[in-house]
């Protein structure tokens, strides 16, 4: 099985808030200093948004997101987006911080300009975070920036800390 | 080849990956002067050093840990917890640069404490601690990933992009830098040109800002989307850094003639005026008298954007001899135990004191609604960060940002106002 991702999309427009609008803040207020409520971040994951997106969710399925996309967002909305199944995110445009953020928690986001407008919400397409490519239904591709070698580390072992977790568990194998 | 030009951001990062120059956008690991880390998501980070099993960071001297979220958390809750893991922690790891609650915000620690130097290169968890650029220091934030850089003592980025902004003229009456970065944030198309972007700002209209102004005006600068901001440090400047640099190494730092800029923008000081940013958009900054007359419940000042001197200074210029309107609930949070002292000692205390305002202990306090908490319905003016829905509480509140004039004034009033009469009373 190939391990780029291949899902259904669902659209979302431009400048959707992450802390008020994807999730509510509320949740992170609450929540500072304990472990994520992962089953309540996704129950709130873009439920403003799209009501039936918490039921209808598949695992594997992708986000595409228009301009300046989860703005103003804690590391909460990231866990609920990546909680829900969601396998990569592909955007317009988005902060710097927000595809750290992401990633850490194992979520790709991809910055791929002129993708709100290739792809049609429900459409299958595949977004692969290595090489930038995004294939859309017609065979068409978007390049968006590809991963560099360690974003890819990070990404395929699902999240900064489980890629921490193998590399100390290894260095410190190699020193016994 | 010779060296192609290089913005201030690029030779700040290619100076701490060991390069000569770097390239927009392109990957690199750089090893920061200092990782700045704040308490509230230390529970996470303890359980995470765990489970990849660090017993000691590499470079302790490296680490400023900062309880600044939480500052009155009472016995017994987890953040007060929160305080005593992140004590013993950094107790174990011989981290030096640990300031307990009531110290004030990472921002201000960095500066007061000679840690942002020009040159540096900070590691941070927020977007706002661009306010150290005032000193010609780069903030990079990672966000819960300083857990990285403080274990690693590297961590990756991408060089972003430089935007310009260039500043003329001089603050008019009644005008704060608050209301000059709303007014920029308003310019600024959400996702626009200075999205991802380290902004220069420069331009004569620079040495006009007082260093709080100016830190100011960086530390609101992310909602625009940029990634960070600096500033060419002035004598003024190079004076703070010297009374406390202690010795610590530092170098100013200039862009190349030809470095290359994603945006070019330009704001006459002199045109601003006091501004108020309407709720929920962080964008929707509009003069002043168009929220005039709407009745508020509370009014804050305090945080990253507006707990400094300064601030405190213009609040106290409304405050002296008025009294606070009986409906309403004023805070004002010094930015730091520093700025407290400072304010004791200049009397502005007892202004507030006198005025019915509540003084809180230097944190965040009002900003993320750890304190100040708005019930349905009710109306806040602030010099805060944030004005989302559900910031403060409920999510039927409504929170506008202002300046400390425009905030001091309306808090007087019990409706937000122009402060500028209230200002020309007080001065006549």
């Amino acid at each position: 099985m190939s391990d780029i991702p291949k899902g259904r999309a669902w659209k979302f427009g431009d400048d959707v808030c992450g802390d008020d609008g994807i999730i509510d803040f509320s949740i992170v207020r609450e929540g500072f200093g304990k472990e994520f409520d992962e089953d309540a971040l996704r129950a709130m994951c873009f439920r403003r948004l799209r009501p039936e997106f918490p039921e209808q969710v598949r695992k594997g399925d992708i986000v595409v997101g228009g301009h300046n996309f989860a703005h103003h967002n804690h590391v909460e909305v990231s866990v609920a987006i990546r909680a829900s199944g969601i396998a990569v995110v592909v955007v317009e445009s988005c902060e710097a911080v927000f595809i750290r953020r992401a990633l850490n928690t194992g979520l790709p986001v991809m910055i791929c300009p002129g993708i709100s407008t290739a792809v049609q919400d429900g459409e299958v397409i595949s977004a692969d975070p290595a090489t930038g490519a995004v294939t859309l239904p017609s065979g068409r591709m978007l390049h968006a920036r590809p991963f560099s070698p360690r974003m890819v580390q990070i990404w395929k072992a699902g999240g900064v800390i489980p890629l921490l977790e193998r590399e100390f568990a290894a260095r410190r194998a190699a020193q016994e | 080849m010779s060296r192609p030009p290089q913005t201030v951001a690029q030779k700040i990062i290619a100076a701490h990956c060991g390069r000569d120059a770097v390239e927009v956008g392109e990957y690199v690991t750089v090893s920061a002067d200092y990782t700045a880390c704040q308490e509230l998501f230390w529970p996470g980070h303890k359980r995470n050093l765990e489970r990849i099993g660090v017993d000691r960071i590499p470079r302790p001297d490296k680490a400023v840990m900062v309880i600044d979220h939480s500052t009155s958390a009472s016995m017994g809750s987890h953040h007060h917890e929160t305080h005593r893991t992140l004590r013993d922690w950094c107790t174990k790891q011989g981290i030096e640069n640990f300031f307990g609650p009531g110290s004030g915000l990472r921002h201000q620690v960095l500066t007061e404490r000679g840690f942002a130097r020009p040159g540096t290169l900070i590691f941070s968890d927020e977007g706002n601690i661009a306010s150290i650029g005032a000193l010609g220091a780069l903030n990079i934030p990672i966000s819960t990933e300083v857990l990285v850089s403080l274990i690693q003592d590297e961590n990756w980025l991408a060089v972003p992009p430089s935007a310009r902004i260039t500043l003329t003229g001089k603050l008019p009456f009644g005008v704060t830098a608050r209301d000059v970065i709303q007014a920029i944030l308003a310019d600024a198309t959400p996702g626009g040109r200075l999205l991802q972007c380290c902004v220069e700002f420069d331009g004569p209209g620079l040495a006009e800002l007082s260093l709080d102004d100016r830190q100011t005006l960086l530390a609101s600068l992310f909602h625009s989307g940029a990634y960070t901001g600096i500033m060419q440090p002035d004598a003024l400047a190079l004076g703070y850094v010297r009374a406390r640099d202690a010795g610590r190494p530092w170098q100013v730092v200039t862009a190349d003639e030809g470095a290359e800029y994603v945006a070019h923008l330009h704001y006459d000081l002199g045109e601003t005026r006091p501004m108020v940013t309407v709720p929920p958009d962080a964008h929707g900054a509009v003069p002043v008298e168009q929220t005039a007359g709407t009745r508020i419940d509370q009014a804050s000042i305090g945080s990253c954007a507006g707990g400094r001197l300064d601030d405190l200074r213009a609040a106290a210029r409304i405050l002296r001899g008025r009294r606070v309107a009986p409906h309403v609930t004023f805070y004002i949070t010094p930015g730091s135990r520093n700025i407290y002292a400072e304010a004791a000692r200049e009397g502005l205390l007892e202004i507030f004191a006198e005025a019915g305002a509540a003084v809180l202990a230097p944190g965040c306090t009002t900003c993320w609604g750890y304190q100040g908490v708005l019930n349905d319905g009710e109306v806040s003016i602030s010099t805060q960060q944030f004005n989302y829905q559900g910031r403060n509480g409920s999510r039927t509140a409504r929170v506008f940002l202002a300046g400390p004039h425009v905030v001091a004034a309306s808090a007087v009033a019990g409706e937000i106002v122009d402060p500028r009469a209230l200002l020309a009373e007080t001065a006549a």
